[in-house]
């Protein structure tokens, strides 16, 4: 039973190879709302189910063996997201990085509330990013960026908006990404350190190609309306409030 | 102080608010704000620099319970004063420079989101406000190079410098950790009380941790001020705006040598990193230079004239003079500053006058002045070159520091300083001239004045930054091995000896023209190793190419999940 219930959490917090699992899941949940809230739903279920198996915190000898195969999931999927220039498909991607993460605090014996927050870090952002990349696909049919470059001109709130919370999902100071991950490096030995340097990287990497494609060039499509001043408002204020929790409750994101 | 300190860094945090929420479509009311608030900022930063000089005593202000610590010591506030100048500087030009680009507000919004940052980061007074300020600039100055969104150039060259500076705040991140791990607290000033206390007392994989945090920390330093193997972004920075190219060569590229200024204390018991970047510097300052050299374009050439410079300001700090790098990075900053912001005009200039030199013909036939003026005789020349810098160096830093004047570090200085003046008196001796003694008079005057300047300025600001015997120790720290250091001087005055020798006979004997069939193949290929600059931005584009076709079979294999 215990077993089971680590396979299925296993799924809903992304590991390897059970990640795959999680990213058809999520992939087809319906539409963007629907996809949005998987993300949300799916690992905060995860780390419910953890917390019911008796054995948590994990023995130590399951402790390495899941903490080789969270570095693992966390550095293949940022190196496949690299490619991606579907914006619904690289942020699933770039969630499933960052989520696996979690098991590392899991393992450290964190209690289960710190590691539900942890997840938001990235679940947030995501969810959000997903709503983005449907708004987006309603007006160019698709969420392809790179094809018609220049989005930043003719839809500027959107891409505004799809910056920032790419940003955000990449753990870019002051989102609660970039102090989740300090707590990472907090809770591991320095000779496992390296596999985070070179999360950092691709993940630098990613949001380079992410923002190249998204913003420059010239756009050369049919007219396209932005989203409402409402709506914009609305983003900036979630990811705005999203910043100023991190601001206030650092500790509680760093677990310093 | 207290108040003010606190006030500072925020003020253009307010202005970029305000431009952002309230001023996006009023262009003129947006750039009085940002002039007005950037103004104001280097206006606090001087009187808050007049208050510690009258009272000397440093401090830090906390203002969260975790980080966000201000840290105003000396350093801090002297690179407040310069940040804020520069900054000011670049906000004025930029009033006029932009008015016809498109999100003009907001292109101000992140000027003064940069300066905050870059106070924040000269000033962070632990480890958490220093990686995240680090990692904020990499940040704001992606989109300040990439302003002008409709370029697909502008976003390609801006994401190299993105990814080199990534590249950089990984070695900090890891030094950040092992300092967390190993001394127990974020703090700076504590962690760096703590390391002097016990310098070696900390292991890790058979060396001291001070050791390996050097060498991060020198990594770090060396991304950001574009050394050797990470300068291939430097030049490319030139497709931003003009404002935002003088603000990045006359500031944030010098984060390099403020990183060294500010782990100073640690550099104090761990010489190896000291070490490292003496060689990384000097290879820098040479490839830099020669890079400049056979540029075509007013623009890239002051680029890799940057990348000379950082060159020489990591091997000052290689050679344990830190204040020194600081003048150097101030002094830089702004003639850098003043290079980027009247390259428009010098460009115009020579639309209107080419400013290239009659040749002696033209002179003789159309002027009526003698054809061919006269030169110094070659040993009068020979024995002012050798001489007088020589003597001029070493007098004033004589009477300023006797007690520093044996250093090893202190002699290479002065090695560099006497070859560089050398070179000018002897670049001066090959002009011609109607009066040969007037103007080498004028070049050996002007050599003493900015010697003497130079030589009081830098031990000015040697005492004011650090205690007599902290310079002591960083001059020690770096110090190598008698036999070691002579090998290395007589190398270096080999290698100095021989270019000039290989110029002169190159010059004197026509070379370029007589080459065989080989040594022409020879210089032409290395000529073009230059110009394509070592080949490094092709080599870099080859392995991200692999990299992401592995990324896209890896995609395909497992269907994108």
């Amino acid at each position: 039973m215990e077993w089971i219930l680590l396979i299925l959490s296993a799924i809903l917090l992304p590991v390897f190879p059970l990640s795959w699992l999680f990213n058809r899941l999520v992939d087809t949940a319906p539409g963007c709302w629907g996809r949005a809230l998987a993300i949300l739903v799916l690992p905060q279920l995860g780390i419910l189910l953890i917390y019911t198996v008796p054995t948590v915190p994990l023995p130590t000898s399951l402790e390495r063996v899941i903490l080789l195969l969270v570095l693992f999931t966390t550095l293949f999927y940022a190196f496949r997201a690299l490619s991606v220039r579907e914006v619904t498909i690289w942020t699933r991607l770039m969630a499933s990085s960052g989520l696996t993460l979690d098991w590392i605090l899991v393992a450290a014996g964190k209690n289960v509330h710190g590691v539900q927050i942890f997840a938001l870090a990235w679940s947030l952002p995501a969810a959000l990013l997903l709503v983005w990349a449907g708004l987006l696909r309603q007006r160019m049919g698709g969420a392809y960026l790179g094809l018609q470059g220049g989005l930043a001109t003719v839809l500027p709130r959107l891409s505004s908006l799809m910056t920032l919370t790419a940003l955000a999902l990449v753990a870019t100071p002051i989102f609660p990404g970039f102090f989740a991950l300090l707590q990472v490096f907090h809770l591991l030995a320095v000779s496992w350190l390296w596999p985070l340097l070179i999360l950092l990287l691709l993940w630098g990497w990613n949001i380079g190609r992410f923002l190249q494609d998204l913003l420059f060039g010239s756009y050369r499509g049919e007219p396209m309306e932005d989203v409402s001043y409402g709506l914009a408002a609305g983003g900036f204020a979630v990811l705005f409030l999203f910043a100023l929790s991190t601001l206030i409750w650092s500790g509680t994101w760093t677990g310093i | 102080m207290d108040t003010l300190a606190i006030i500072i860094p925020f003020v253009p945090i307010l202005s970029a608010v305000l431009l952002l929420l309230f001023f996006r479509q009023q262009k003129a009311i947006a750039a009085r704000i940002s002039v007005l608030a950037t103004l104001l900022t280097f206006v606090f930063s001087l009187i808050l620099l007049t208050l510690y000089i009258g009272n000397q005593v440093p401090r830090v202000e906390q203002l969260g319970s975790l980080w966000g610590s201000i840290w105003l010591d000396p350093l801090s506030l002297i690179m407040w004063a310069f940040v804020s100048g520069i900054s000011l500087l670049v906000h004025m030009y930029s009033v006029r420079y932009m008015i016809e680009e498109p999100n003009y507000p907001r292109f101000f919004a992140y000027l003064d989101g940069m300066t905050a940052t870059i106070l924040f980061m000269v000033s962070a007074g632990d480890l958490i406000t220093l990686l995240i300020s680090w990692f904020l600039v990499g940040v704001f100055l992606y989109f300040l190079l990439g302003h002008d969104t409709d370029r697909p150039a502008a976003g390609r060259y801006a994401f190299w410098t993105q990814i080199t500076y990534r590249v950089g705040d990984l070695p900090l991140w890891l030094a950040a950790f092992l300092l967390f791990k190993y001394y127990g607290c974020l703090s700076l000033p504590v962690i760096f009380e703590r390391i002097a206390a016990a310098p070696t007392a900390m292991q890790l994989w058979g060396m001291s941790v001070p050791a390996w945090v050097g060498i991060l920390v020198a990594i770090a330093a060396f991304a950001r001020s574009a050394q050797i193997l990470l300068h291939g972004w430097l030049p490319y920075t030139m497709d931003g705006p003009t404002p935002v190219s003088a603000l990045m060569h006359a500031g944030i590229v010098n984060a390099g040598g403020f990183l060294f200024n500010r782990f100073a204390p640690m550099f104090e018991y761990t010489g190896l990193a000291l070490h490292i970047a003496f060689v990384v510097g000097l290879i820098t300052a040479v490839v830099g230079s020669a890079l400049m050299l056979i540029q075509n374009d007013v623009k890239r050439s002051l680029g890799y004239s940057t990348m000379g410079q950082m060159g020489f300001m990591v091997m000052e700090c290689g050679l344990g003079a830190m204040p020194l790098a600081v003048f150097h990075l101030i002094a830089h900053g702004f003639f850098k500053a003043s290079l980027f912001l009247g390259a428009g005009d010098a460009i115009g200039d020579a639309r209107r006058n080419d400013g290239v030199p009659p040749d002696p013909l033209y002179v003789s036939v159309v002027e009526r002045r003698p054809a061919k003026p006269s030169r110094l005789p070659w040993w009068t020349a020979a024995t002012l070159t050798i001489l007088v810098p020589v003597i001029v160096l070493s007098l004033s830093h004589f009477v300023e520091s006797s007690r520093l004047f044996f250093e090893q570090g202190v002699v290479i200085l002065l090695f560099f300083a006497w070859v560089t003046g050398a070179q000018a008196v002897f670049a001066a001796h090959k002009m011609t001239h109607t009066n040969p003694w007037q103007l080498m008079g004028g070049i050996l005057g002007s050599f003493v004045l900015v010697v003497l300047g130079y030589t009081l300025i830098s031990y000015y600001f040697v005492d004011f930054l650090y205690s007599p015997s902290a310079s002591a120790r960083l001059f020690q720290s770096a110090s190598i091995g008698v036999l070691s250091y002579d090998v290395l001087v007589i190398i270096l005055t080999l290698l100095f000896v021989g270019g000039w020798a290989l110029t002169f006979f190159a010059d004197a004997k026509d070379w370029g023209r007589n080459l065989s069939q080989r040594w022409q193949g020879m210089y032409l290929a290395m000529y073009a190793f230059l110009s394509r600059e070592l080949y490094l931005n092709d080599f870099y584009v080859r392995l991200s190419q692999v990299l992401l076709s592995w990324s896209r079979r890896l995609n395909v294999w497992f269907r994108w999940s």
